[in-house]
């Protein structure tokens, strides 16, 4: 009796305590896209990619842009980080430093051997020997307009400072304002002035010994430009965000904004008519062709975890996100917003023949072009240096433009007190 | 007695235990990791003594933020005692629908801040809201203005729909304090012939004392302690108009990834705020015991 009693019991106890062999490995999945369409198409590949490797599970966790910041080093800290974390390159450094991102050199080899990555992508992840994460998809800054409102003001599509301003002017009449530039201490409001300093020849932050040379000629010139412009947009800019920016466009209230896209709110709130909607390319400062380009964000999944199995199933997935077939699908979560990293990427009939893509092909067609030409602050020249996140998490380039359109300082003096602000910050 | 003592000391001691932890243990953890320098929570970092305290109290940032707390919570004290006394002044008359009346005003504490929040940036929106929209109609401004554009009228802003939120429950308060003076001091200071404002001031103020003390106290400490609705709205700017020291240990610690100063940062705050509440009782509470 006791011999049986004791069977049972061992055979009770066996769920507790034996790990079963063919346990699925999880990857906890973290990005920022949350946007309902967004989610849902992110799920229908987890989906696919789930039932076709039952030896991992991949479940997505949506986070938010104005708290990762926070939130990612502290669920590091707690153990409670995600396996892959989406991020954009200023973000990189400091999960590097705290020894949670993990080098990808190999992972990276293999990828670019079968889909091709450009070579701007790998730069801004690329430093201190390694490469730090796995450029997802590409995201370049343009000016919007209607090509129906300019033609009306008799107005030509701007190609240098002086034209834009005088078209923001022009345009700025009937409830109409005529940019719409953000003034908010946020990272949006960092990416517009970011894109005026590339156009004024101010796109390097740093020196080569890592000191900053933010406080220059270009630079002041920059923030000027943008404080003369700054007067032509809504008064309620200085709280605006990417979506507001979008919504006074949208709404025919801003005549021309400076944004990522404005494709897929054009298309189902405004009037979705493609042959009148502009895009070109930032205008540069007058005489400085040359320094023409925009500001360019690689969203990119940094891989969190050091255990081997998790890693490689981290790997997997983000294989499969990159295969052509699925990668047009992934990136097309946002139409219109998300451009390919790779080459392969590129021609992948999946991106190019989303309804979408397919009415506003010239406009993405743009939109890629003028994405060859972005760069990021603190990620040029490969003088990349690990302060730049203190910069960038603290918006500090659009600290110091509130300096100037806010507080009434001229650019020089907002300039030069930006600099010794951000010298204190990455102290 | 003595024996009714102990028994109401045995009744209250798991609270008191349990407060004394929440409270001591946080405060600890703070005042320890002040002395660090610790940057992102969960790293190590190495003792540095008092220099998380100089470099705060020497940085610009603490008396900027400092100063915009002050004028917080006076700003907030003075708009929010009068829409409370005005409220709860209506209320306390006889009229149809008081009922309702009093338990309508009720819903601005219940709704979440993140609604509150949403409602009034749509409402204060310069393209789309609807108050610009009735200023701009009734000629008041010739164009919508950002009610949140610039330093003065995003504080502004931001203190009056603070005090539309808080102002009802303060008047809830005031009208229980009103329901409980004795009617029949009214009735004698009506046939002496006294009027709305020697009432006011000579019966349902002195009255209230009690009720005004508590208040006082709790809702200074409650209005500088608010973040909330500062943070969602304005996010402290524009151009630090509205960082009040909560927000400035909130960035000090999750965006400057300065946990250690945020601490010392938090610990200067306590002390600042358990002088006041010293004061305030020594003052005020000698008419109250």
């Amino acid at each position: 009796m006791k011999k049986y009693l004791s069977i049972l019991l061992v055979a009770l106890a066996m769920p507790f305590t034996v790990t079963p062999v063919n346990a699925a490995t999880e990857v906890t999945f973290w990005h920022m896209e949350g946007v309902p369409h967004r989610v849902d198409r992110i799920q229908s590949l987890i989906d696919e990619f789930n039932s076709a490797n039952p030896d991992v599970v991949v479940t997505q966790e949506v986070q938010n842009w104005g708290e990762i910041y926070a939130k990612a080093p502290a669920s590091v800290a707690s153990g409670t980080a995600p396996e892959i974390l989406v991020g954009i390159p200023d973000f990189t450094p400091i999960l590097a430093e705290m020894g949670a991102a993990q080098p990808v050199d190999d992972f990276i080899s293999e990828l670019d051997s079968k889909y091709g990555f450009y070579s701007k992508a790998l730069d801004q992840y690329t430093y201190n020997g390694h490469t730090w994460a796995v450029p997802l998809w590409n995201m370049a800054i343009s000016v919007w307009y209607r090509k129906s409102v300019l033609e009306a003001a008799g107005v030509q599509p701007p190609t240098t400072w002086s034209e834009l301003e005088a078209a923001a002017k022009a345009l700025t009449k009937d409830g109409m304002y005529g940019i719409g530039l953000p003034g908010n201490k946020q990272l949006y409001t960092d990416q517009t002035i970011y894109s005026f300093m590339v156009n004024s020849g101010a796109s390097e932050i740093y020196n080569s010994d890592g000191s900053l040379r933010f406080d220059n000629e270009g630079t002041v010139k920059a923030y000027d430009a943008y404080k003369n412009l700054y007067q032509y947009s809504a008064p309620d800019a200085a709280n605006w965000t990417w979506g507001e920016a979008e919504a006074c466009f949208a709404s025919n209230g801003c005549a021309m904004i400076l944004q990522f896209t404005v494709i897929s709110t054009y298309d189902s709130q405004a009037e979705g008519d493609a042959e009148d909607l502009g895009v070109i390319q930032i205008p540069y400062a007058d005489g400085m062709a040359d320094s023409a380009g925009t500001v360019s964000y690689v969203n990119s999944a940094m891989i969190m975890t050091d255990d081997a199995a998790k890693m490689d199933a981290s790997k997997r997935f983000i294989s499969f996100l990159m295969e052509p077939g699925n990668y047009g699908r992934f990136i097309n979560m946002e139409p219109g917003l998300f451009l390919p990293i790779t080459e392969a990427g590129s021609k992948d009939d999946t991106f190019w023949n989303d309804p979408v893509a397919v009415k506003y092909k010239s406009q993405i067609e743009t939109m890629l072009d003028n994405s060859t030409r972005g760069s990021l602050f603190g990620f040029t020249n490969g003088n990349t240096f690990t302060s730049i996140s203190a910069i960038s998490a603290q918006n500090l380039l659009s600290q110091t433009l509130q300096l100037a359109i806010i507080d009434g300082q001229n650019a020089a003096s907002a300039v030069a007190e930006g600099q010794s602000i951000m010298t204190e910050a990455i102290e | 007695m003595k024996y009714q003592n102990k028994e109401g000391w045995i009744f209250v001691a798991p609270l008191l235990c349990w407060l004394a932890f929440s409270i001591c243990v946080p405060l600890y953890i703070a005042i320890e990791l002040s002395f660090f320098d610790i940057k992102i929570i969960g790293t190590e970092g190495k003792f540095v003594g008092f220099k998380n305290y100089i470099k705060t109290l020497n940085s610009s940032k603490f008396p900027k933020a400092l100063t915009n707390s002050i004028y917080w919570v006076l700003a907030n004290a003075i708009t929010q005692t009068f829409f409370a006394f005005l409220i709860a002044l209506t209320l306390n008359k006889h009229f149809k629908g008081v009922k309702i009346a009093t338990n309508w005003i009720i819903l601005s504490f219940i709704i979440p801040t993140v609604v509150i929040v949403v409602i009034w940036k749509l409402m204060l929106s310069s393209s789309s809201g609807i108050i610009n929209s009735l200023l701009v109609q009734f000629h008041i401004i010739d164009k919508p203005i950002g009610f949140f554009s610039s330093s003065t009228s995003a504080f502004v802003s931001l203190v009056l729909i603070n005090s539309w939120r808080w102002s009802p429950f303060l008047a809830l308060i005031i009208l229980s304090g009103l329901k409980s003076i004795n009617q029949e001091i009214y009735d004698a200071s009506k046939i002496d012939g006294a009027s709305f404002y020697a009432e006011f001031f000579q019966i349902t103020l002195p009255q209230l004392k009690g009720v005004l003390f508590v208040l006082g106290l709790v809702g200074t400490l409650l209005s500088f302690n608010v973040f909330d609705i500062i943070w969602l709205i304005t996010k402290g700017g524009p151009s630090s108009a509205t960082t009040t020291l909560p927000l400035l240990i909130y960035e000090t610690a999750f965006t400057k990834f300065r946990i250690s100063q945020a601490a010392a940062l938090s610990v200067i705050t306590s002390f600042i705020l358990l002088t006041f509440s010293i004061v305030f009782i020594k003052i005020m509470g000698k008419d109250n015991d």
